[in-house]
């Protein structure tokens, strides 16, 4: 049972666009629905203000018009941000200031106006606005501005701030609280966890109504320096819900997809996967000492919750720890609210953390460990030394951040600057607790003691730092104060990029390690290894694993998952990697010598060897073969088990295993059909050997199998009845038993070449050779990618072959070659008159005169049947075509009787050239200065009273 | 607290659990550490880690008990935790054929990754609910202070008592099939029960007795080298308790930090 998975050689680092949009906590990609509107993006440099504020207050920085979001950020990156949608935007104007000034004034839904001034030169400026006024203009069309008057409501800030216009602007509607129905978690019903007076709620949330007075709310939320520190400080329990969705833009997702989230848990209702299974066995699991998780209420929204997101992430499906995340969440937020939060979580914050491999998470192990050993070098030197592995404790403090570990109401808050300020806040907190721990880390001689130590750390986080102070203020500051005080003092040198910097570092080394290890485990996990060594079973594996990497085999061979009936408790864990027909010629053409097509290409510059994977029936056939489960994918056991059986054959047991090939009802015996099919396979195996020494073997195979055949039969039918000999010969069927193991061992034996095959040449043609780019080897450092990397210099090299290859042709120089599979005969001329073994044959053979299937005069000359054949010094082919062997098979098959022509398909058919190139219609609006002088856009003018 | 006088004559005996997700790997430790149930454990992220102190004849053994996540997507990690273990715990869950195939491929795994001298026990979690409604009654003693008597009364195969057969439909490992295997693999067997504690000092006992106790002393030359011929273990009036160390009462208990 082995789960192979190819997934980790497609993560990539984020590229500079994707990385941009995450930094305003947006998805790496656009919405589908906002591709055409991408055309409008652009940036300039701004300095954003505020008109209620000091010009201290100005923040220099970059604006950046992603439609449909407008977003800045502050030169430091850090201090001030917004991400605006823009259909949140009423009112733009261009303010009348003094000359060479190019300032805007936005005015928001809220009714609050931020002012940017644009720095940038004029003609840039110019076409921002041209491209702004656009894109607002779209998102209008589009009714954004409707929708999101009534998403805004579901926002606790709304109600915490009911005047939707403190400006006092014309605007000021009747406001409708009555109706509203903000979203909120389990804890306005079973209580927040934490005493809200010990937590000063209420003047916490009066701190936030002031702040999103004067910066927005929720949609129009402006990050300034003031907004950290109130999160640092602990989010009240109503608004943090809102204000995590706000910070971590799982908001905008949830804004942009209305109603997603009840339509998948609608589709997929009743489904049962492996997911819904492991989820169902966790729900009661999942902070269990909370109220609402002990009512079906609570119970239900975490199930409909990781259930969503597990039909909506199949590949993640679900992971232990998530449950504990999400029940945590549904305490301070609403099923739709988590549901989005976890997908940003599981997509961008925590990246590989809950994936089958986990391979988030064993990266920031590592990085952490990294961290440690420069941040901390004593303690990395001690726990080297006494053997103690930092992760043990530190893992779960990552994966399920901190809530599994902590007391909630402290884990919340580490939770709320995480949101805040991002995954480097798991960082610096981690080293915050070791260092606050430093001297007694150092005590601690081994795994266990470490784990107590954290174990007693966390529980008195709500003691006194400095119980013995004679100060009473410092005497207040409790142990967890002192961790954010060291995280977020000490460790600031720890950034975000910090991060990327060390994951970039270390990710080879983690999926090497992962793939390294799922390989053994699958190998152990083998029930046969046959004849073969576990390393030879490991290059069974990598070859799969290669084959693998080209053609993923389809969704649909994965058994298992979702199986209807699958009984309670019979679902496998991970459904076992199967490989269908396609890959199996992948694979296959990297062991045997007959399953490709190598061409020896010499051009005057170099001399190469181009392989090609071959396409055969004989192919098919084998796959078929080795499927023992009759479900029409191999799994690698199977692959191993069918390689077993034909590797360490010898004579009599390759002619066994080809002529069991061939039949295909198992029966013992060959119908003529099959064993015309059996020579096809011959010919194809032979198809380029040098001279015609095989093509004669086959031949002559065909011509003594068939005399055999008839002359057995005949002889049977005078044995069971007297009278036969007046019914036609013609009365055996194509398809009827034929030829036993026996005759056809026989009739193989008869000749020396096929002798020669099936006693060595056979099983020496499949060769597990290790691959050189394989999957396992260790990863270049600073090239990551592996697959992927080789595919792009594989391009390379393609391109560079090619224009050899046309330089060659120019100056006459180019010649393909095919290469041999067996390569037994070299020189063609060399062989002796192919000659049959007589005296075998005869001496048992009853000659019959007339066989009714072969008149073999053109088989009987195989040596002058084709010319273009007696390939000798090889002879250079005008052009790379592709492979064929019809000479030899046109000699041998025209001689039998006619049967459907085996076409050697172009394996080659789907070249991905095609770099559509849609250059767009990227004509450039023609900014209209007269407009912009004005009002850019006012959407009040169309806003629907 | 106690933690100084834990380190006289005792021999740490580090044992790690590993089986299927849900089958009850805490449930057992939890049981065997502070002699608790709880209906609803959260599952363990990453691994836990406890201890408890077991006395066997004249000697003191302390478990280092790392009690890891059941979900195979954290299998991977599963070498960091038993790494070094002298001891394994394969569980699986007796109303639940499928976790009997995770338990035998975990026992292949340790036997070809682990340490090569490592006990392995293979255990049945959840007797009970395929016991009748009025189980026997709890075998599990009452810790701290019986010294002498009968823990080790009903070892090995219990099940097969006064069970009503209702609910026997449940199961679905038999006890003679999961035997079988375990003899073939040369492991220690139980049924056991985490709700009852039906097994489970059994389970823990059996293991100390096998655990070559006197070659751990001779490799860590810490422990002040008693060659001790009090290696025939087994025999004679063994006496034997659980003695609650610091771990077992914690008011926060087994958090997965
Ligand atoms: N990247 C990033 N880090 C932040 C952010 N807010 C706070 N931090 C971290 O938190 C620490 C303290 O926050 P600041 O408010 O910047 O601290 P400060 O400016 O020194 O202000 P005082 O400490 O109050 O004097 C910083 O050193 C950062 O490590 C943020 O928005 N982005
Ligand atoms: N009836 C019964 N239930 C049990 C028993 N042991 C455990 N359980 C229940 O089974 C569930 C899972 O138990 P855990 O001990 O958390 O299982 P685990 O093997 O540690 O699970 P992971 O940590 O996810 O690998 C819990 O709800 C327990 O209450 C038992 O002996 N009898
Ligand atoms: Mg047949
Ligand atoms: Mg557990």
């Amino acid at each position: 049972m082995s789960t192979i998975s190819t997934h980790l050689r497609k993560i990539r680092e984020p590229n500079k666009d994707e990385q941009l949009r995450q930094s305003f906590a947006l998805t790496p990609a656009p919405d589908p629905v906002d591709v055409d509107s991408q055309k409008y993006k652009i940036e300039v440099n701004a300095t954003l203000s505020l008109p209620q504020e000091s010009e201290e207050e100005a923040y220099a920085g970059r604006l950046y018009l992603l439609p449909p979001y407008l977003a800045f950020h502050s030169l430091d990156r850090k201090s001030t941000r917004f991400t605006l949608p823009l259909c949140t935007i009423r009112r733009v104007e261009r303010l009348n200031t003094r000359t060479g000034i190019f300032a805007l004034s936005l005015s928001n839904w809220h009714g609050m106006k931020i002012i940017v001034q644009i720095t940038s030169l004029r003609p840039t400026a110019d076409l921002f606005c041209a491209h702004l006024r656009d894109a607002l203009k779209l998102e209008l069309q589009r009714g954004q501005m409707k929708a999101m008057k009534s998403f805004v409501k579901t926002c606790y800030s709304e109600t915490l701030i009911p005047d939707n216009t403190p400006a006092g602007t014309e605007d000021s509607e009747l406001v409708q609280t009555e109706d509203v129905a903000y979203l909120c978690g389990l804890g306005v019903k079973f209580k927040f966890p934490g005493d809200p007076k010990k937590l000063r709620e209420a003047s916490k949330l009066k701190l936030w109504a002031t702040y999103f007075r004067t910066h927005g709310r929720n949609l129009t939320l402006l990050r300034y320096p003031q907004s950290t520190r109130l999160v640092q400080v602990g989010l009240p329990n109503r608004l943090r819900g809102e204000v995590w969705e706000t910070l971590s833009g799982s908001l905008y997702l949830r804004f942009s997809n209305p109603g997603l989230y009840e339509r998948i848990l609608k589709e997929n209702e009743g489904k049962v996967s492996t997911s819904t299974e492991e989820i169902e066995k966790d729900l009661n699991r999942s902070l269990p000492e909370y109220p609402a998780y002990q009512t079906e209420e609570g119970i239900n929204g975490l199930r409909r919750v990781l259930t969503a997101y597990s039909f909506k992430n199949p590949e993640l499906g679900y992971c232990q720890a998530m449950n504990i995340l999400v029940a945590a969440i549904l305490i301070y937020m609403s099923e739709e609210q988590a549901f989005w939060l976890l997908e940003v979580l599981c997509d961008r914050l925590l990246p590989g953390y809950y994936s089958p491999s986990m391979h988030g998470t064993l990266l920031d192990q590592r990085v952490f460990e990294s961290l440690v050993k420069k941040c901390l070098p004593i303690i990395h030197d001690h726990f080297h030394e006494v053997d103690v592995q930092l992760s043990v404790a530190s893992l779960p403090w990552f994966l399920s951040l901190f809530i599994n570990s902590m007391p909630l109401i402290f884990a919340f808050r580490i939770v709320d600057c995480f949101f805040c300020m991002g995954p480097k806040v798991l960082f610096q907190v981690g080293l915050a607790i070791l260092k606050i721990n430093g001297e007694a880390l150092l005590e601690i001689q081994d795994d266990g003691a470490f784990i107590h130590l954290m174990r007693d750390y966390f529980g008195s986080l709500g003691d006194s730092a400095h119980p013995n102070s004679s100060d009473p203020r410092t005497r207040a500051i409790t142990r967890f104060q002192e961790l954010l005080l060291v995280a977020f003092r000490e460790f600031s040198v720890i950034t975000e990029e910090t991060i990327a910097t060390e994951r970039k570092q270390f990710r080879g080394d983690i999926i090497h390690g992962i793939e390294s290890f799922s390989k053994r485990a699958s190998v152990r996990n083998l029930k046969d290894l046959g004849n073969f060594t576990k390393d030879q079973a490991g290059l069974i594996y990598d070859i799969l694993y290669k084959a693998i990497c080209v053609v993923p085999p389809p969704a649909s061979l994965q058994g298992g998952s979702g199986s209807p009936n699958s009984g309670q408790g019979q679902v496998a864990e991970r459904p076992e990697t199967r490989i269908g027909l396609a890959t199996f010629k992948i694979f296959l053409s990297e062991i045997a010598t007959w399953a490709r097509d190598e061409k020896i290409v010499s051009n005057g510059f170099q001399e190469r060897v181009d392989r090609e994977v071959a396409d055969h029936e004989l192919i098919d056939r084998i796959f078929f073969f080795w499927d023992s489960s009759r479900c029409g994918a191999l799994s690698f056991q199977d692959l191993v088990t069918g390689l077993n059986g034909v590797m360490f054959n010898d004579l009599m047991a390759n002619i066994e295993w080809f002529f069991t090939l061939h039949d295909k009802d198992k029966d013992g015996f060959l119908t003529k059909d099959e064993l015309l099919i059996l020579s096809e396979s011959m010919l194809f195996i032979f198809r380029y050997e040098v001279g015609d020494a095989y093509l004669g073997a086959v031949s002559r195979f065909m011509t003594n199998a068939f005399e055999y055949g008839d002359a057995i039969h005949e002889t049977e039918r005078l044995k069971t009845s007297g009278e036969a000999e007046s019914e036609k010969p013609q009365e055996l069927g194509n398809n009827q038993p034929y030829l036993n193991l026996a005759t056809f061992r026989m009739v193989v034996l008869a000749d020396e070449i096929l002798e020669s095959f099936f006693e060595t040449d056979l099983t020496a043609s499949f060769q597990l050779q290790s691959i050189p780019d394989g999957p396992l080897a260790t990863p270049k450092s600073g090239f990551f990618g592996g697959l992927l990397s080789t595919i792009v210099t594989d391009d390379n090299v393609k391109r560079f072959h090619k224009f050899s290859d046309d330089l060659g042709k120019t100056i006459g120089q180019h010649q393909v070659v095919h290469r041999p599979s067996i390569g037994r005969i070299d020189r063609p001329i060399a062989l002796q008159e192919p000659k049959a073994r007589e005296p075998l044959l005869s001496s048992t053979s009853p000659r019959p005169s007339v066989s009714s299937a072969s008149s073999s005069t053109v088989l009987a000359t195989p040596s002058n049947s084709t010319p273009s054949l007696s390939i000798s010094p090889p002879v250079p082919e005008k052009d790379v075509s592709p492979p064929e062997i019809t000479p030899l098979y046109h000699a041998a098959a025209a001689a039998v009787m006619e049967r459907t022509p085996f076409a050697i398909d172009d394996p080659q058919d789907d070249d991905d050239d095609d770099d559509d190139d849609e250059t767009g219609e990227g004509d450039t609006h023609n900014p209209d200065d007269k407009v912009m002088d004005e009002v850019l856009y006012d959407c009040r003018r169309t806003r629907c009273g | 607290m106690a933690d100084g006088a834990q380190q006289d004559k005792s021999v740490q005996v580090k044992l790690v659990l590993l089986g299927e997700a849900a089958v009850g790997k805490s449930s057992l430790v939890l049981r065997f550490v502070s002699n608790d149930f709880q209906a609803n454990k959260e599952p363990t992220i990453g691994a836990a880690f406890l201890t408890q102190k077991c006395r066997l004849e004249d000697r003191t053994l302390r478990y280092e008990i790392w009690d890891t996540a059941g979900q195979e997507r954290f299998h991977s990690l599963a070498p960091m935790y038993y790494r070094n273990a002298q001891a394994a715990v394969v569980v699986y869950d007796v109303t639940k054929a499928a976790s009997l195939e995770k338990a035998k491929s975990w026992v292949k795994e340790l036997q070809r990754q682990a340490n090569p001298n490592i006990v392995i026990a293979l255990a049945g979690n959840k007797l009970d609910l395929v016991q009748s409604s009025s189980p026997p009654t709890p075998t599990s003693p009452s810790f701290e202070d019986d010294e002498a008597d009968d823990a080790t009364a009903t070892p090995g195969e219990t099940p097969d008592s006064p069970e009503g057969s209702t609910n026997e439909t449940l199961r679905q490992v038999p006890t003679d099939e999961a035997q079988a295997y375990a003899t073939e693999a040369s492991l220690l067997f139980f049924e056991t029960s985490a709700k009852t504690g039906e097994g489970v000092v059994e389970l823990f006992t059996e293991i100390a007795k096998k655990i070559p106790i006197d070659h751990i002393l001779a490799s860590t030359q810490g422990a002040a080298g008693r060659s001790g011929a009090a290696g025939a273990d087994g025999q004679g009036n063994r006496q034997q308790g659980i003695n609650l160390d610091a771990a077992a009462s914690k008011g926060k208990d087994a958090c997965n930090c």
